[in-house]
């Protein structure tokens, strides 16, 4: 279910915007695959959302409206970058991007959490642009099939068909991944 | 819609618990009957398992979080007292003045407090994001400069002559841009010199840097659009039509100004004094002598 904005809490959109920040993150992430443009896109939404705020209606879904915020950011910088000589990207060591930090897991365990991350991560970047969208705005935005629906501007339909090719193709991408999984999920239990 | 993907459709929604009432029924019948389907529930379920481990996908840096932060409290102080700490107090406070509000719907008092709130928003609100966005500026060209040093960003164009320069950059940036010539020290002896030129990107648009020089400092000179690139806050100097906006770093200076459209950020080690920047644009000019130490 998605985050309402009933008035009394309208003050509060720093609240949502921090419970929903990694996921704004991950899909900014995932449309420019670059961690300077990523952040630059998460905090113009931030602040086109401020600015928007007291337009919003209150039974408006403000989790779905952020997310349809900073894909029109997007979409807006690619159209100006067509028109736009070509530039360099001042960031683009991926090296150093940033981790959650699981504290309660054994050294092992977080191991085999940071790779099967970083292996997600890889077959994501791998997919088709439509297919990676859907993915991340599901899965890491947990956006409703109607709220994917309302920022891609497509019907529900057409989201979940497309969220079912985008996931048996992610699942070929990472069937070595998934069947490692499965033995250690089996070894675990026996 | 093919079969195979109604079926897809089938599982998610079954895997969601979406499924209900006769589809719900119908749905396990036919996996009763279908090993496919089996084989592909549990694929999904891998799967499904799979991405939910690798949650948070990307992590949002501290910095980020704590600029987002920034942007929100600030708009949310403009409707609360800096005393009021609690969130809950707030949203208790909140709603009783609401209630108050509403109970004396139309009353002076309540009209007098909305019109408070609405200028009060409609001052604070823009201050707030302008301040945000006039540090993203400083940050930039710091990042920049700092890539430059570090020789990320080496020049594209090398040159002492601003005409060669302004040439460069000629149909590169999205707006006019052009270094003033070159003016002959009176004593010969340059205080610093110009180096060259590169594009970079800030908010997704090409952007100028200009690199100055002297035999042991390098300072650069951000220019970008005023229209992406806000300039404000910092300590302000007004000098004519211009006000320049001084903020001190870790290891660097970085004074802002606009002119003419044009957002600049000139970032100088910290080695270096204020006055000695300045003389980047103004050692030849008549008013120098305001800048020596």
């Amino acid at each position: 279910m998605g985050v309402t904005f009933p008035p009394e809490k309208r003050l509060f959109l720093g609240q949502i915007l921090d419970e929903v920040l990694d996921g704004l993150y991950g899909y900014a992430m995932v449309l420019s695959r670059d961690r300077t443009e990523a952040e630059d896109l998460v905090q113009e939404t931030c602040v086109r959302a401020v600015q928007a705020i007291e337009s919003l209606r209150p039974d408006s879904n403000v989790k779905g409206w952020l997310f349809t915020i900073l894909r029109n950011i997007w979409l807006n910088q690619l159209r100006q970058r067509r028109a736009a000589p070509k530039t360099v990207e001042l960031d683009v060591d991926e090296s150093t991007a940033e981790f959650a930090v699981e504290t309660s897991k054994d050294p092992y365990a977080l191991y085999v959490s940071k790779v099967e991350r970083e292996q997600v991560r890889e077959a994501i970047q791998q997919l088709s642009e439509e297919f990676r969208e859907i993915i991340v705005l599901r899965e890491y935005g947990e956006l409703s099939y109607q709220e994917i629906a309302s920022v891609l501007g497509c019907p529900a339909g057409t989201v979940m068909s497309r969220l079912g090719r985008a996931r048996s193709k992610l699942r070929s991408l990472l069937s070595g991944s998934l069947r490692t999984s499965h033995r250690r999920a089996k070894g675990a239990a026996e | 819609m093919s079969r195979s993907d109604q079926r897809s459709i089938d599982i998610l929604l079954y895997l969601d618990d979406a499924l209900t009432g006769q589809k719900l029924e119908d749905f396990r019948a036919h996996l009763a009957g279908c090993s496919d389907c089996r084989e592909r529930l549990e694929e999904e379920l891998a799967l499904s398992s799979l991405l939910r481990k690798a949650r948070p996908l990307y992590l949002a840096p501290e910095a980020l979080r704590a600029r987002v932060a920034a942007v929100a409290t600030e708009q949310a102080s403009v409707f609360f007292p800096a005393s009021d700490r609690s969130r809950k107090t707030r949203i208790r406070n909140w709603t009783r003045w609401s209630r108050d509000v509403i109970r004396a719907a139309f009353s002076w008092k309540a009209l007098a407090a909305m019109t408070l709130v609405l200028i009060l928003s409609l001052v604070f609100v823009p201050k707030a994001v302008k301040r945000v966005r006039a540090m993203d500026y400083v940050e930039a060209a710091t990042k920049i400069h700092r890539n430059y040093l570090d020789g990320a960003l080496p020049l594209q164009c090398r040159s002492h002559s601003p005409e060669v320069v302004t040439a460069w950059f000629a149909g590169k940036t999205p707006f006019h841009f052009q270094l003033p010539p070159p003016h002959p020290a009176p004593n010969g002896k340059a205080v610093y010199w110009l180096a060259g030129a590169r594009l970079v990107s800030y908010k997704g648009s090409p952007a100028a840097l200009v690199a100055y020089e002297t035999p042991t400092e390098k300072i650069s000179l951000l220019v970008a659009s005023a229209k992406s690139a806000i300039v404000a806050g910092g300590d302000q100097v007004r000098s004519g039509d211009l006000t320049f906006h001084y903020r001190t770093g870790a290891n660097s200076e970085v004074v802002t100004w606009t002119n003419h459209g044009l957002a600049y950020a000139l970032v100088s080690p910290l080695s270096g004094s204020p006055q000695h920047s300045c003389l980047v644009c103004h050692q030849n000019m008549a008013d120098k002598n305001l800048f020596k130490q």
